[in-house]
């Protein structure tokens, strides 16, 4: 029980009348990657969503179920920014926000009340080098962030994330907008931060979810099809539909 | 066809070129005149200078900007952040609505409303009310298009930093800064050249010194034009068109400022 970080109960989720989510049950692993599959609409940034409680933003969003951190019911949680602090979030798209490359990655940390300039660089440095991009923006840190490549805007919104260092990192499909490389770059990085903190990838591509994940997820329709260990799920899915995913007739 | 588009566009093209070049080249060599800008008018307006309508459009402009910025930033900030949606497009096609009422009825409200009913009879705080009144809706509408331009993404990747909801706010104003300005710009621009609404409410035709409280009438840039073209002969026009043309140059200025700020935001 005690590897348990997310616990969800019966979770059904509706945009005004219409069903995204129905029924969804897992728990999910601390400390590994878990992949949320299946093909667009099928809920599965919804329900990564949910996790942080961002769809509270949403007008006409609403919910029935549980879903519990480490024990505790998020939806009755009063310090939301607290928890999101917990439970962080990086985008499709690059978000970097219009500001240097330090202040992007300081920005979580001096909401979050720290103000001394030391202890300021000394977090940004080690989240930068957590991220793999230390060594390539060293000399740009005062320039605006909106000047780095697309993959690399994606580390350092990875780097904005791990700086308030968070237990869980949700990822919405972070690598849909860029190119072979960085995607590459990306998912080794998501690995190396795998072994300190919960990581939960929703992707559209099979591919990653085989390459990096150790559970796996497949939603069809707003349904939790399949859920369980990556390489068993991939040798022998349990349900046709998982098949035709994972051979490509469906997705 | 294409050469049909190339007409119309050619056409408006050179019909702006010569209104501009009539109004400034008829005005232009009069803001050379020695005491154009420091000395008062004189001689039934003949001789002299525009000092008094300078100082008076210009102090209307800093209480304008003084009251409509703020104002107009709040409520901007409202229907982008914080109202329910449905209300956020009430009050958005509000402000749509107040901006195309003719500037003359604001006038004659302001004249009602803020000279007879709250007694503050023709003066420069009558007419900068009066101008806010009209200028915060035009300031809402454009400003509300950029606030709202923000990406939701920029929103929420604040939001899942734990930011509360006044640093997302501070967020999405810090991502629409030169947008914000642009429209803070055009709407001391509408309201430096903006006459019906000071018309009735704060101007006079003709003073002998500057207002030095501001319950005192002002003279202003345009309805000093007005006053000329309307009431005096042919020895006072020259001032008319003096006034018109350092006008026009202002009103370029500022929209050149616009256009590179709209360039740096591009690029």
């Amino acid at each position: 029980m005690n590897d348990v970080v997310f616990e969800i109960a019966d979770l059904q989720v509706y945009y005004g009348d219409h069903k995204v989510l129905d029924r969804i049950n897992a728990k999910i692993k601390q400390k590994c990657i878990t992949a949320i599959m299946g093909p667009s609409g099928c809920g599965k940034s919804t329900l990564l969503r949910c996790l942080n409680r961002l769809n509270d933003l949403i007008p006409n969003f609403s919910m029935k179920g549980n879903i519990s951190f480490e024990g505790q019911d998020i939806y009755k949680m009063k310090d939301l920014n607290e928890y999101r602090r917990k439970v962080t979030m990086v985008f499709q798209r690059p978000n970097v926000f219009p500001m240097s490359v330090f202040d992007n990655v300081a920005y979580g940390l001096k909401i979050g009340g720290i103000k001394k300039k030391e202890i300021l660089k000394e977090r940004v440095e080690i989240a930068l080098k957590k991220a793999f991009l230390w060594d390539e923006v060293k000399d740009k840190l005062k320039k605006p962030a909106v000047q780095l490549s697309g993959g690399q805007q994606q580390r350092l919104c990875i780097a904005r994330a791990l700086a308030i260092e968070p237990e869980v990192i949700l990822l919405d499909e972070p690598t849909s907008a860029l190119d072979p490389i960085a995607t590459t770059n990306i998912e080794r990085l998501l690995e190396t931060i795998a072994q300190q903190y919960t990581v939960v990838i929703v992707t559209h591509s099979m591919g990653q979810a085989l390459r990096i994940s150790d559970q796996v997820m497949f939603l069809y329709q707003g349904r939790l099809i399949e859920y369980g260990v990556t390489s068993e799920v991939v040798k022998a899915p349990n349900h046709e539909m998982t098949r035709q995913f994972l051979t490509g007739k469906i997705g | 066809m294409k050469w049909l588009f190339r007409i119309v566009a050619y056409t408006v093209f050179v019909a702006l070129v010569i209104v501009i070049v009539t109004i400034i080249s008829s005005g232009i060599g009069y803001l050379l005149k020695p005491g154009f800008f420091t000395q008062f008018p004189k001689s039934g307006m003949s001789e002299g200078g525009i000092f008094p309508s300078l100082v008076g459009s210009l102090l209307l402009i800093i209480l304008v900007f003084l009251i409509t910025i703020p104002v107009g930033l709040l409520g901007t900030i409202f229907i982008s952040e914080f109202a329910p949606r449905r209300f956020s497009i009430l009050l958005q096609s509000l402000v749509a609505t107040m901006n195309s009422i003719p500037s003359i009825v604001y006038g004659l409200f302001g004249l009602s409303f803020f000279c007879v009913k709250l007694g503050f009879g023709t003066s420069l705080i009558s007419a900068s009310l009066t101008l806010s009144t009209m200028a915060i809706p035009f300031f809402m509408n454009s400003a509300v298009e950029f606030t709202r331009a923000v990406p939701r993404e920029l929103r929420e990747g604040v939001i899942a930093l734990g930011a509360n909801k006044i640093q997302s706010t501070l967020m999405v104003l810090k991502a629409s800064k030169s947008g914000l300005l642009t429209a803070v710009i055009l709407t001391l621009g509408r309201a430096f050249s903006e006459t019906a609404p000071i018309l009735v409410t704060g101007a006079v035709f003709y003073a002998t010194k500057l207002p030095s409280r501001i319950t005192d009438p002002v003279m202003t840039l345009p309805t000093s034009i007005y006053a000329i073209v309307m009431n005096l002969g042919e020895k006072a026009q020259w001032m008319a068109k003096g006034m018109a043309s350092l006008m026009v140059l202002i009103m370029i200025a500022i929209y050149s400022v616009v256009q590179i700020l709209r360039r740096n935001k591009d690029e």
